[in-house]
């Protein structure tokens, strides 16, 4: 019946990056961002009824199931012309916010840190001098010299095994890496117990989502939470002090130990705040609505061109009118038919695979455009547009963060070196920041709702005629938009213009870099066959995508391949 | 009490790749389990697996394999054929992590005693919600190879004298109690 045997390798399929960078004199000179993998997967959801959209739409993804669920929603509302119950914007809010402190900690840590921290230099770290300038840093309890101690131990059995296992594949002992092994040993032990905090986070999605992943407590007009103060088995004061408490733990991570180690971590790379600038066209959108009708909101959005910070634009509303009608996206370089740029409600995806060509089409992903120009979005776009708003959240941290940058590196950090490989790594810490703030505001706001005596979490949808509608998420990676119409209560077009297709997008029809492409253009390479500043500038961004990394020379010869997977 | 996660790994809109959350979602509806059992679609997990195998005694994995097999063919695996695999350099969270997230519970020290993945060999996976016959077939033996895990684990599972609502909403489900085993 079923046969053992042994094979390589053991994979599901999954949307593979890949990246071929051109190196000239230990610098790349060309970038291409490709995806390898078509999916297709809107055209699933033709005919079907817009009201179960988002259970499909969670499953575009294995890890950001939650923003697909939350666009898809608000589309339809939006298309409706629905009023969310206050009750239901909170608790999404809450379901939003910690599952963006959650992707952060995780993208932080567990993805990207080990760009920048040498594990085989930890076991010469001293644990003493280690807690010593931890507590000068930070008044984090869990620095301790114990802490620190039983993290080296950790490293040290696994190298005296001679059994890497995890840490297998690092670029350790590569010139690119600079931190001492007292700052490596507090990085990593952080690195441990990151872990355990992410987890809280994803726990709070799960109580108030009913599961995770995958949550069920959404619907067209709301959410299906029952509140009910005095019951246990609603939504009531004893779940809601649980997460209060899940909250706090995460909040205290994110504010005594990540966006701490980002600043010190930073502070010791300044150059690399010189690195990886790329497309300075910024966008993102509102979010976090405050009222039923999405009116007024704690996160602001609007677009930055060519850098110009002091010139930005502002959005008014998570579906502005101008965000809505300046959307396309570009196949020229896709492997998709279509000859001009189509608008999201209009929008194709009949494919046309012709093989990866450096000039030709090479992509899955389309290009979306911007008023027809690629735009960078993702954290950095989310600060520096508050920033330039004036956004008071926006300022308190951003300020915070450069004059820890400053202090520590004795250097003066200003806004502008935040358009970099590091920038967009200090602007997450900034924003995990300031949703640490907000979880604990909108948790107040919910049960100070809910104390007045409003329990309505639902107002019922009602189809008629033809409709379109957006809805918008400003999710960890950046700018998520879901376009709808539905006709006759049925879906006739769905598109998701997701954050990865903005930042890995290919070139245009007029040549224009997707932002990846752009952001490697330049980058120095310490040892070409062993691309480490390639992958730490990628890693920027927070790719949504699995990734493949090939560095060429510029005959066409391959000289390094970080094959992924 | 031991702590047991059956877990369906796998996206449902794309094919055979739903193979896993199908079979998860078709043993919850047909039998109920010890105490200590948790069953559970776990979608396209890449680090968060770390979360859901951590604190369990045993772990058993269904998963749609891509290998050099019959569509329908079932295979098993244990942890060491698993983790033989070297670990790729990641790139971003979303990639499959079984390999990485088995090592990383090993240096947390919260490794489960016992790890086995069924995959079934896998033919389409394009887009679209329902199961190409040929691995659609395989279920009922998926279905035996996990009941018979957890008589090597030691955990009871009772069939359900009717089948309830599986939850399966994406397609069409032919046949809602496995006719095996006994």
């Amino acid at each position: 019946m079923s046969k053992r045997i042994t094979i390589d390798p053991i994979t599901r399929i999954e949307g593979h990056l890949r990246i071929d960078v051109e190196v000239d004199n230990n610098s790349v000179s060309n970038a291409w961002a490709s995806c390898t993998m078509w999916r297709g997967i809107e055209k699933i959801l033709r005919g079907r009824d817009p009201r179960d959209a988002w259970l499909y739409t969670q499953r575009f993804c294995g890890v950001c199931t939650t923003v697909h669920a939350m666009a898809s929603v608000r589309a339809v509302e939006d298309a409706l012309k629905l009023e969310v119950p206050l009750n239901a914007q909170y608790i999404r809010n809450l379901i939003l916010i910690a599952h963006a402190l959650h992707d952060h900690i995780v993208h932080f840590y567990q993805l990207s840190a080990l760009d920048w921290v040498d594990i085989l230099q930890i076991p010469k770290a001293d644990p003493d001098r280690t807690a010593k300038l931890a507590e000068s840093l930070s008044p984090w309890t869990r620095n301790s010299r114990q802490e620190f101690k039983a993290a080296q131990d950790k490293v040290k059995a696994v190298a005296a095994s001679g059994q890497l296992g995890i840490f297998m594949n690092g670029y350790w002992g590569h010139p690119a890496m600079r931190l001492s092994p007292d700052v490596n040993l507090l990085a990593f032990t952080h690195y441990l117990q990151a872990l355990e905090y992410q987890r809280k986070a994803l726990q709070v999605v799960g109580m108030l989502g009913s599961k995770t992943p995958h949550i069920q407590n959404l619907t067209v007009g709301g959410v299906a939470n029952a509140i009910d103060l005095d019951s246990q088995g609603a939504l009531g004061m004893d779940r809601l002090e649980a997460i209060r408490l899940l909250l706090a733990e995460v909040v205290q991570f994110i504010q005594q130990v990540y966006f701490v180690d980002v600043c010190a971590v930073a502070a010791m790379y300044p150059d690399w705040f010189k690195i990886g600038k790329g497309v300075t066209n910024y966008l993102a959108v509102p979010d976090l609505p405050l009222d039923s009708k999405g009116e007024s909101y704690d996160l602001p959005g609007g677009y930055i061109m060519n850098g110009n910070v002091g010139g930005a634009h502002f959005f008014r509303t998570s579906a502005d009118k101008e965000f809505r009608e300046s959307v396309s996206e570009d196949v020229t370089h896709a492997y998709y038919e279509g000859k001009k740029p189509l608008h999201p409600w209009v929008g194709e995806t009949e494919p046309q695979f012709t093989g990866w060509t450096a000039d030709g089409k090479y992509s899955w992903v389309k290009s979306p455009r911007f008023n027809n120009e690629p735009m960078q979005v993702g954290p950095l776009a989310q600060i520096l547009i508050g920033y330039a708003q004036g956004h008071p959240l926006t300022r308190k941290y951003a300020e915070l963060a450069l004059g820890k940058v400053s202090a520590v590196a004795g250097i003066h950090a200003t806004p502008d070196m935040l358009h970099s490989t590091l920038g967009r790594h200090a602007a997450r810490a900034i924003r995990a920041a300031m949703l640490a703030e907000l979880a604990d505001k909108h948790w107040q706001l919910l049960v100070n709702n809910i104390a007045k005596g409003d329990t309505a979490v639902f107002n019922p949808p009602v189809f008629n005629g033809e409709v379109e509608g957006v809805g918008t998420h400003e999710a960890p990676r950046g700018t998520l938009s879901h376009w709808v119409v539905v006709k006759d209560a049925k879906i006739k077009n769905y598109q998701a213009v997701v954050p990865s297709t903005w930042n890995a997008s290919p070139r245009d029809q007029a040549g224009n870099h997707g932002p990846y492409e752009a952001s490697l253009l330049h980058t120095p390479l310490a040892r070409p066959e062993e691309p480490l500043e390639v992958i730490r500038t990628v890693h920027s961004f927070d790719p949504c995508m699995a990734c493949a990394c090939h560095a060429f020379d510029p005959s066409g010869k391959q000289i390094a391949k970080a094959k992924v997977l | 009490m031991k702590k047991v996660l059956i877990g369906g790994i796998g996206n449902v809109l794309l094919g055979d790749d739903g193979v896993g959350p199908y079979v998860v979602r078709l043993l919850a509806a047909s039998y109920e389990f010890d105490e200590g059992v948790e069953l559970c679609d776990l979608g396209t997990p890449a680090l968060d697996l770390i979360d859901q195998i951590s604190g369990k005694d045993a772990v058993i994995l269904i998963d749609a394999l891509k290998v050099d097999a019959e569509p329908g063919a079932v295979l098993l695996y244990r942890k060491p054929d698993i983790v033989q695999h070297s670990p790729a350099v990641r790139m971003d969270p979303h990639s499959p992590a079984l390999v990485e997230t088995l090592l990383s519970v090993d240096m947390f020290g919260i490794a489960p005693a016992d790890v086995l993945l069924v995959g079934i060999s896998s033919g389409t996976y394009d887009s679209g919600c329902s199961l190409s016959p040929s691995v659609r077939d395989s279920v009922d033996r998926v279905i035996a190879e996990v009941l018979s895990e957890l008589d090597r684990v030691g955990v009871g599972y009772r069939r359900r004298e009717q089948p309830v609502e599986s939850g399966i909403w994406w397609t069409r489900v032919e046949r809602p109690f496995p006719t095996l085993p006994i």
